[in-house]
C-alpha cells in the first residue's frame, strides 16, 4: 500500500505518464522520464515519428508532432511564434529518431543548426527504422543485422554529433540512459544556452537489437564502457570527454545483442580497430577545439 | 480611403501580408514568387512590418515551420510556386486536418518537365484535394484584398482552414496596376488579432490536447463540413469588405456582362482581364455571350453555379491546365463544373478548351475563337465532347 502511494505520488509529479505504447524495455519512456526532470514544465515538446512519437504521446506538456520527415522544422515555427509573442522563457525541445536525423530530415536539422534556432534538438537513436519493422538507417552501425541488411550493414554509422558540431553551434553532446546524472546535467546546461543545442542518445531497443528487454540499461552501458558510444560534449567548438571509462573489448557489447551474432572474427577485429581509432582521436582532442 | 500606388502582383501580396499583420513568415525563394518575399524582407528590415522572417532551406520546411508557428498561435503567411508547391505537398495536407488558418500565395507556374517559368494552374490545382480554400485572383488589387479576406475567412471559427491565394506568375505577379492600399486602421478594424479557440501550444494556455481521431471518417467529415461552411463565410466576408473598403468580388463566382445572354465563357486567373475585353468587343458586334469568372475553386461553388446555370444554354470552360487521360480529355475546372451540372434536370451544354499551357499568352484571338465556338454550340444545340486544344490551331496573328 505504502509502495502504491509512492508510485502515485511519483506519477503525479512526473511529466511522463505511465502506460506508453512503447515495447517492453524500450529506452524511450526511460529517456523522457529522466530528461523531463531537467527540461521542466515551461516547455513545448515537438517530435516526429512512430517510435519517438509513441513515447511523446505520454508527455504531460504541450506536444506537437507532424511526421518524421519534419524534424526540427515545426519546432522552428514554434520558436518563431514564441519570439513574435515575446515568450523567450519557454524551452522548445525538438526530438527526432535516427531515420529522421540521419536520413530523411538530415537537411532540416542541418538548416536549423545553420540558422542557430533557439531549441534543443535531440536525436533518439535506436539505430534503425524500428517502428516499421527494423530496416537499416544511416545511423545503423557497421555489421548490424536489420531486415534490409540481412547479411549485416556494409557502411559505417554516420557521425551526426560531429557533423552538427562542425556547424559551429553553441552546444553538442552525446548522452546515454545508462548515465542519468550526466544526461540531466547536459540537458540543464543546454537549457541555459541560447541558440541551437544538439543532444544525441543511443537508445536501447530490445526488439530491433535482439536482447532480453530486462537488460536495456546494461546493454547501453556496455556501449559506453566499450567506447562504442563515448560520452562527450562540444561547447563552443571545444571537445570535452565527460566520461573516460576503462575500455572493455567491443566483443562484450556485440555479444550482448543478437543483431551482431553473425559477425566473423575478422569483422569484430575491424570494429575493434575502428573503435580504438575513434577513442584515440577523441582522447587527443579532449579539451581542444575540433572545429575544422 | 488609403493610398493608390502602382503595384505589381507580388508587391500587392506583400502589402496584403503586412496589412494583415502576419507575425511569422517562413519562406523559400522560387521564380516567380521571389519579389513577394523580398518585399516582405525589406518591410521587416525597414521596421515597417513586425514579423519573424524564417529563411528556410526549402519549401517543405517553409510549410512545416508555418504549421508549427500557426499551432503555437501566430498569424502565418508564406508563398511558393510550381515545383516548390509540389515539393511542399506532404506538408500541405497537414493544416486542413489540424485546422490551422495559414494563408499562402501560390504564384502559379507550370510544372516540369513540359513547363517553363511562366504560368498554368496545374501546380495549385494539384492541391485541390488537400482541404485548402483556393482563390484565383486576376490582378494586384484583388490579390491584396483577397489576402486580407483570406485571414478573415480562415480564422473564422466556423472554418479554421488554410487559404491559398493563387495568381498567375508574370501576368499577375509582375504586372503593375494602380492599386489601392487600405489604411492600416481600416484593416485592423476588419481583421482582429488571431486567436485560435480550438487549441494552442503555449504552456499554461493549452486548451485541448490533440488526440488521434478514433473515427477517421468522422474527423475527415469535420473538415468537409468546414469547407462547406466556408462558402457562406466567403460571401459574408466579401460583402463586409465591400462595406468597409468599397470593393466587392462577387464572392465565389463573378458574372460579367451576363444580362440577356444564354451562352457564357468561364475563366480563372489573369486571363479574365483579357476575356472581359473580348466579351465587350463581341457584344459590341452584336454577339450575345457573357463571362463567368471562377474566383473560388475550393470550396467549389456548386450551388451558385447551378443557380447561374439555369439561365444559360451553353457554358464554355477555359482550362489553363491539363489532366492527362481525364474524361473527354477535360481540364480540371471542366471536370468539376460537369459534376456540379450533372444533377440538374435541364443541363446546359458544356464545352472545354485548353489554353495558355506552360504560360503561353492567352490571346484575344484565342478567346474570340472560343467565344464563337460557344455561340456555334448555342445555335446548333450540339457541343464537341473532346476538349479543344486551342493553342494547336493556327488562328493567325496574335491580336
Amino acid at each position: 500500500m505504502e509502495i502504491n502511494k509512492l508510485f502515485d505520488e511519483y506519477y503525479e509529479k512526473s511529466l511522463f505518464q505511465g502506460g506508453s505504447t512503447c515495447c517492453p524495455g524500450c529506452g524511450g519512456p526511460m529517456f523522457w522520464r529522466m530528461a523531463l526532470e531537467a527540461i521542466g514544465s515551461n516547455s513545448i515538446i515537438y517530435g516526429d515519428g512512430p517510435c519517438a512519437g509513441c513515447a511523446i504521446r505520454n508527455i504531460k506538456l504541450p506536444t506537437f508532432s507532424i511526421h518524421f520527415s519534419f524534424a526540427a522544422d515545426g519546432a522552428t515555427g514554434i520558436v518563431a511564434a514564441l519570439n513574435a509573442k515575446g515568450r523567450n522563457d519557454v524551452t522548445v525541445i525538438s526530438a527526432a529518431g535516427d531515420g529522421a536525423t540521419g536520413d530523411i530530415s538530415f537537411g532540416k536539422i542541418s538548416a536549423a543548426a545553420e540558422r542557430n534556432e533557439n531549441m534543443i534538438q535531440i536525436c533518439i537513436d535506436n539505430e534503425a527504422y524500428m517502428n516499421t519493422g527494423i530496416q537499416k538507417s544511416g545511423l545503423t552501425p557497421f555489421g548490424a543485422w536489420t531486415t534490409t541488411t540481412p547479411q549485416g550493414k556494409e557502411a559505417p554509422k554516420k557521425r551526426i554529433p560531429m557533423i552538427i558540431a562542425q556547424h559551429r553551434v553553441p552546444y553538442v553532446a552525446t548522452i546515454s540512459v545508462a548515465y542519468p546524472r550526466d544526461l540531466k546535467a547536459k540537458i540543464t546546461k543546454a537549457k541555459s544556452i541560447s541558440g541551437f543545442k544538439y543532444l544525441h542518445t543511443v537508445m536501447p531497443c530490445p526488439t530491433g537489437w535482439r536482447f532480453d528487454p530486462a537488460k536495456s540499461v546494461e546493454v547501453v552501458r556496455l556501449g559506453v564502457e566499450t567506447w562504442a558510444w563515448p560520452l562527450y560534449e562540444v561547447e563552443n567548438g571545444v571537445l570535452r570527454l565527460t566520461l573516460k571509462p576503462k575500455q572493455r573489448p567491443i566483443e562484450d557489447y556485440l555479444k550482448a545483442q543478437a543483431r551482431f551474432r553473425h559477425l566473423t572474427k575478422e569483422q569484430i577485429d575491424y570494429i575493434q580497430q575502428e573503435v580504438n581509432n575513434e577513442r584515440q582521436r577523441l582522447l587527443d582532442l579532449d579539451g581542444k577545439s575540433i572545429i575544422t | 480611403m488609403g493610398v493608390t500606388r502602382m503595384l505589381e502582383g507580388n508587391e500587392a501580396a506583400a502589402w496584403g501580408a503586412k496589412l494583415a499583420r502576419a507575425e511569422v513568415v517562413p519562406a523559400y525563394p522560387i521564380t516567380p514568387q521571389t519579389e513577394l518575399i523580398s518585399t516582405i524582407a525589406s518591410f521587416i528590415a525597414n521596421g515597417e512590418m513586425k514579423a519573424q522572417y524564417i529563411k528556410v532551406e526549402g519549401e517543405h520546411t517553409a510549410m512545416a515551420a508555418a504549421i508549427g508557428a500557426s499551432a503555437a498561435g501566430a498569424r502565418v503567411f508564406t508563398a511558393s510556386a510550381s515545383q516548390g508547391i509540389v515539393f511542399m505537398e506532404e506538408a500541405l495536407w497537414m493544416p486542413p486536418g489540424m485546422r490551422l488558418p495559414i494563408v499562402m500565395c501560390m504564384v502559379n507556374r507550370a510544372l516540369a518537365p513540359i513547363g517553363g517559368l511562366r504560368p498554368d494552374h496545374n501546380d495549385s490545382l494539384l492541391q485541390r484535394d488537400t482541404g485548402w480554400i483556393q482563390f484565383y485572383c486576376e490582378n494586384s488589387q484583388e490579390i491584396l484584398d483577397t489576402i486580407i479576406q483570406a485571414y478573415k475567412i480562415g480564422e473564422d471559427k466556423r472554418v479554421y482552414l488554410p487559404v491559398a491565394v493563387c495568381y498567375d506568375g508574370y501576368f499577375a505577379s509582375a504586372t503593375a496596376i494602380p492599386t489601392n492600399i487600405p489604411d492600416q486602421k481600416d484593416v485592423d478594424d476588419f481583421l482582429p488579432p488571431y486567436k485560435h479557440e480550438m487549441y494552442n501550444l503555449i504552456p499554461g494556455e493549452v486548451k485541448t490536447r490533440r488526440e488521434f481521431p478514433q473515427n477517421i471518417a468522422k474527423a475527415r467529415y469535420e473538415v468537409q463540413k468546414a469547407t462547406e461552411r466556408a462558402k457562406g463565410v466567403i460571401e459574408e466576408v466579401d460583402k463586409s469588405y465591400d462595406d468597409k473598403m468599397g470593393r466587392y468580388y462577387g464572392g465565389a463566382l463573378e458574372e460579367y456582362a451576363c444580362d440577356d445572354v444564354e451562352a457564357v465563357l468561364m475563366t480563372m486567373g489573369s486571363m479574365t482581364g483579357t476575356a472581359r475585353d473580348v466579351i465587350d468587343e463581341m457584344q459590341a458586334d452584336g454577339k450575345r455571350i457573357g463571362l463567368i469568372k471562377m474566383r473560388c475553386f475550393r470550396p467549389f461553388p456548386t450551388e451558385e453555379l447551378r443557380k447561374f446555370a439555369k439561365k444559360y444554354k451553353v457554358i464554355g470552360v477555359v482550362d489553363r491546365n491539363t489532366s492527362y487521360g481525364s474524361a473527354s480529355g477535360s481540364g480540371i475546372v471542366a471536370i468539376e463544373v460537369a459534376r456540379a451540372l450533372y444533377s440538374l434536370d435541364d443541363r446546359p451544354l458544356l464545352l472545354n478548351f485548353h489554353v495558355g499551357l506552360g504560360g503561353s499568352d492567352v490571346t484575344m484571338r484565342q478567346l474570340k475563337y472560343i467565344g464563337d465556338k460557344i455561340l456555334d454550340a448555342y445555335q446548333t444545340g450540339k457541343a464537341e465532347d473532346e476538349a479543344d486544344w486551342v493553342e494547336l490551331r493556327d488562328l493567325g496573328e496574335v491580336m
